[in-house]
């Protein structure tokens, strides 16, 4: 057996090598670029209406912060062979590359940063889960009951005389837990800017809850295929402050 | 053909066939013809028109009538009547059912020989994904702005769930159908297929299922999507009947061609090629049709229970009769999330076979590869539910499969790993089967990272449904999958037909298609972070420009894949004839001539090292002792490395 040089000089002549350097100058590059652009993505998802959907578009941007030195590093890798070793023209190359057949080295490196970013990713999403679902404990929550049919959203207040409306009503800041059913096929009850989403499934009920931090007005959509006007299954949701909410279930009829 | 003509050719060829001379296409369109319309006007006469489900019912029965027919008349139930007879096949008949001297009638016929399957899967490949592409065409044109009414809610709903339906078929086969029937048996040192009849049913019934699918739209389309989702599809018109057979019909058609080759290759494999002595291609392969045989049972109990609601009145999905939705979507997803490995790993892995040829290296970490195949494997079955986050289904399961799905990104990190070790200090020889493997790293990342979006359940509420999700799973089948069968394409055509393909209009075709690609879902990504729901016939203003690009890009698609039919047809017909290993390959398929004999081996070879001995100059490299035998001379340490089975791995 060859006797191995110590780790320090290893490291040393690697980190001397062209190719090393080669690498991580694209790959520092690439990981700029990209990172300039992580507020894309929470950029297009557009400003948040609730505490759940600032979450989303904070996981949106860290995730995507978190992908770009790995993808900066695979195309790194990629652009600097294709620069470094092309080989052009119609004819085989004469002669092969090295017989390299593995490297342990860099297979537990690259097992053991992806194996970390995945303990990361999960970490994250469950104490985001843990978040988002807090609003449902909260002591009094406002009750929505959610019907698609369709294709047609109706919501009914059970709390406020059971009054019913086809646009969604909510008082800004109150907990809202949304009993959601259908009384035909499934559909998908889609509140856009406050990142809440679950199906009306005919039979059950599920819930889902959410707390509209935005005076506004914004998207309900229905997310599954219903059927022929399935894209028509659009509505509102009317984020108002408490007294304007109490004037609305007034005017329609019920009592707070 | 008249029967003294049959005659004489039977005498001028004293061969046996018997009546499968006379079957061919032909008559199994008019078997399928004839039994379609006998079953229908017997359902007709026989049924009581006024129940509800009647319509149901003669659906469903006309096309298992057409699906039997089409088949007697292919022949494919002449052997099984013959051996009930007991009246077994000669070695005539073998001869003439693999197509022995019949020119081009060979790939219109029941014909076994596998490299005659694998052409037909090719062009049924083709032509599924021609349809499926034109039907992308329409429904990109529909959504070129907000409200352009080009379709109509009604036809555009059928037009996406023939789009899905036809292009899933296509994705699902359009590896391991050609590439896995041609190149696989010769790769491992194979005569054929373990199961050459059944090789020719999986494929019969694929075509037979096709005019099935595609009648959907005569019976009112199908209103679900091709995912089909319960209650809705038990409301559908009867084209959701005509789905279900041919759905099926496909299932079947599936677990029989993966029974098939998985036996192949685990029993067929050429003396000496011990599991890691077999390319990686093979064990792509394997590790795809081995995933279809515990998922598509899933889809097709799923259809099953769908008929029993909608022709016989049952009430598995119908939440008034005591069933429920949440039972099809988890039979759907069972069979939904391993199938889209069953189309990635065999796309990829036919990338990680080419792409130690064009880097002049060996595999970088082939155990490794190999592991990470099994791990997809494994991992994918136990994903699904990650589809059924927002479905209120489990909610407390939503964490245990976040876990499971996350994971899969390290053994997909390690098939990344492999492909850039190998690329690593090699001879980068950019031909187009090369160009496949550097597309499918760009589109692969983004398709791998938009699924971690989709994986964290909280963004999964805002995404779910939406058009960034139809983004993401373009990224993964079309990007690397579709890419990585191109690359395939490209790298086994000389071997398949014998011509090299036309590479100026290769590399035409395939700028044209990358770029349309990433315009097209990049746009697509950018309206489904803004709130677009999939599957809308017209959408909000807010999403009309990237609408609008998406579309753009789309036709650059549509142009790139013309003129890569172009290329392909014209290759085929007139291109360069091509040597027997234009690429010095080191696999088995590239040391049979061209065209590749019909029983592929004169003497069967003998493996004695791995596939990827490239740079290792050592003859004990070599990968079969025929190799070695041409550098040292006859009998030198022969016997040496037969004894020493799977130790002759050099790693």
């Amino acid at each position: 057996m060859t006797s191995t040089p110590p780790f320090g000089e290893r490291a040393r002549s690697w980190w001397h090598r062209p190719e090393t350097r080669g690498v991580l100058l694209i790959w520092a590059v690439l990981t700029i670029v990209l990172v300039l652009f992580c507020w894309v993505p929470a950029h297009l998802m557009g400003p948040p209406a609730s505490p759940t959907m600032h979450a989303i578009e904070s996981t949106v941007t860290v995730f995507t912060a978190a992908a770009c030195p790995v993808a900066a590093m695979v195309w790194a890798i990629a652009l600097y062979s294709l620069l470094k070793w092309r080989h052009r023209g119609v004819d085989q190359p004469s002669e092969d590359g090295p017989a390299i057949r593995g490297n342990g080295v860099v297979t537990s490196t690259w097992l053991l940063v992806s194996s970390a970013l995945c303990v990361f990713l999960l970490i994250w999403g469950l104490a985001e889960i843990g978040a988002v679902s807090a609003p449902a404990a909260s002591a009094d929550p406002l009750v929505v009951d959610v019907t698609g049919q369709q294709w047609v959203w109706t919501f009914s207040y059970p709390q406020d005389g059971n009054i019913e409306s086809a646009d969604l009503y909510l008082p800004v800041n109150r907990p809202v837990v949304f009993h959601v059913t259908s009384t035909d096929v499934i559909h998908s009850f889609w509140v856009v800017q406050m990142g809440i989403k679950i199906d009306a499934n005919p039979g059950a009920t599920t819930t889902t809850s959410v707390v509209p931090d935005k005076i506004g007005v914004f998207d309900v959509r229905c997310a599954e295929l219903c059927g022929l006007l399935h894209a028509d299954m659009e509505t509102t949701a009317n984020v108002v402050s408490p007294a304007a909410f109490r004037s609305w279930v007034v005017a329609n009829g019920g009592h707070v | 053909m008249s029967d003294v003509a049959v005659q004489e050719e039977a005498l001028a060829h004293p061969s046996g066939g018997g009546v499968m001379r006379r079957l061919n296409i032909g008559t199994a369109l008019a078997g399928g013809a004839v039994l379609g319309y006998v079953a229908w006007a017997l359902a007709h006469h026989f049924l009581q028109t006024d129940q509800p489900v009647t319509s149901d019912q003669v659906t469903v029965i006309t096309m298992a009538g057409w699906t039997v027919g089409f088949l007697a008349g292919i022949g494919a139930f002449t052997g099984p009547v013959r051996w009930l007879l007991g009246k077994d096949q000669t070695h005539e008949d073998e001869m003439f059912l693999a197509g022995k001297d019949q020119g081009i009638w060979r790939y219109f016929r029941f014909t076994t020989d596998h490299k005659v399957v694998g052409i037909q899967y090719l062009v049924v490949t083709m032509v599924l994904l021609g349809a499926g592409g034109i039907l992308a065409m329409l429904i990109r044109a529909d959504l070129v702005t907000p409200n352009s009414g080009f379709l109509g809610p009604q036809t555009y709903n059928a037009v996406v769930g023939m789009h899905g339906l036809l292009m899933i078929v296509a994705t699902i086969v359009m590896v391991t159908g050609p590439f896995g029937n041609f190149i696989v048996p010769i790769m491992i040192g194979a005569r054929d297929m373990a199961f050459p009849r059944l090789n020719a049913l999986s494929l019969w019934l694929l075509v037979a299922a096709i005019p099935v699918l595609l009648s959907t739209s005569l019976l009112g389309g199908i209103p679900t999507g091709w995912s089909g989702y319960a209650p809705l599809s038990d409301q559908g018109p009867p084209g959701m009947d005509a789905f279900l057979v041919g759905v099926i019909i496909f299932a079947i058609s599936s677990a029989i061609a993966g029974a098939n080759i998985t036996t192949t290759i685990l029993t067929m494999r050429a003396r000496g090629m011990t599991w890691n002595r077999t390319p990686i291609f093979v064990w792509g392969v394997m590790a795809s049709v081995g995933l279809a045989i515990p998922a598509f049972p899933m889809f097709m109990s799923a259809m099953v229970l769908l008929g029993v609601d909608r022709s016989l009145t049952g009430q598995f999905y119908v939440a008034t009769g005591g069933g429920s939705g949440w039972l099809y979507q988890n039979l759907f997803w069972l069979m939904g999330h391993p199938e889209v490995y069953v189309i990635v790993i065999p796309a990829i892995a036919a990338l990680l076979e080419l792409t130690p040829v064009f880097a002049r290296k060996p595999l970088f970490n082939y155990n490794a590869a190999v592991m990470a195949i099994a791990g997809i494997v494994g991992l994918s079955l136990l994903v699904w539910a990650h589809h059924m986050y927002a479905s209120g289904w489990a909610p407390d399961l939503n964490g245990p499969f976040m876990l499971t799905t996350e994971l899969i990104s390290i053994p997909t990190g390690v098939l990344f790993l492999v492909v850039l070790g190998t690329i690593w200090r090699g001879r980068v020889w950019t031909t187009l089967p090369m160009m496949a493997t550097y597309a499918m790293l760009w589109n692969f990342i983004i398709g791998g990272v938009t699924g971690i979006y989709l994986s964290d359940v909280p963004a999964d509420y805002a995404l779910h449904g939406s058009m960034f999700v139809t983004a993401h799973f373009h990224y993964t089948l079309m990007g690397a999958g579709l890419t990585g069968a191109i690359g395939a394409l490209a790298y086994w055509f000389p071997k398949m037909t014998g011509r090299m393909l036309n590479a100026r209009a290769g590399f035409v075709s395939f700028w044209f298609v990358q770029i349309g690609f990433n315009v097209t879902f990049l746009g697509m990504f950018a309206v489904g972070f803004a709130g677009q729901p999939r599957r809308v016939s017209h959408y909000d203003n807010l999403f009309a420009v990237g609408n609008l690009v998406s579309t753009m890009g789309a036709y650059i698609i549509g142009v790139g894949m013309l003129i890569l039919l172009y290329a392909v047809v014209s290759s085929w017909r007139s291109g360069v004839i091509a040597p027997a290993n234009p690429w010095g390959g080191k696999t088995l398929e590239w040391t049979v001539p061209n065209p590749v004999p019909l029983e592929n081996f004169e003497v069967l070879p003998v493996i004695i090292a791995d596939p990827y001995g490239y740079g290792e100059g050592d003859p004990s490299s070599l990968h079969t002792r025929e190799q070695r035998e041409a550098v040292v001379g006859v009998g030198a340490g022969s016997s040496e490395h037969d004894a020493h089975g799977s130790e002759g791995e050099s790693s």
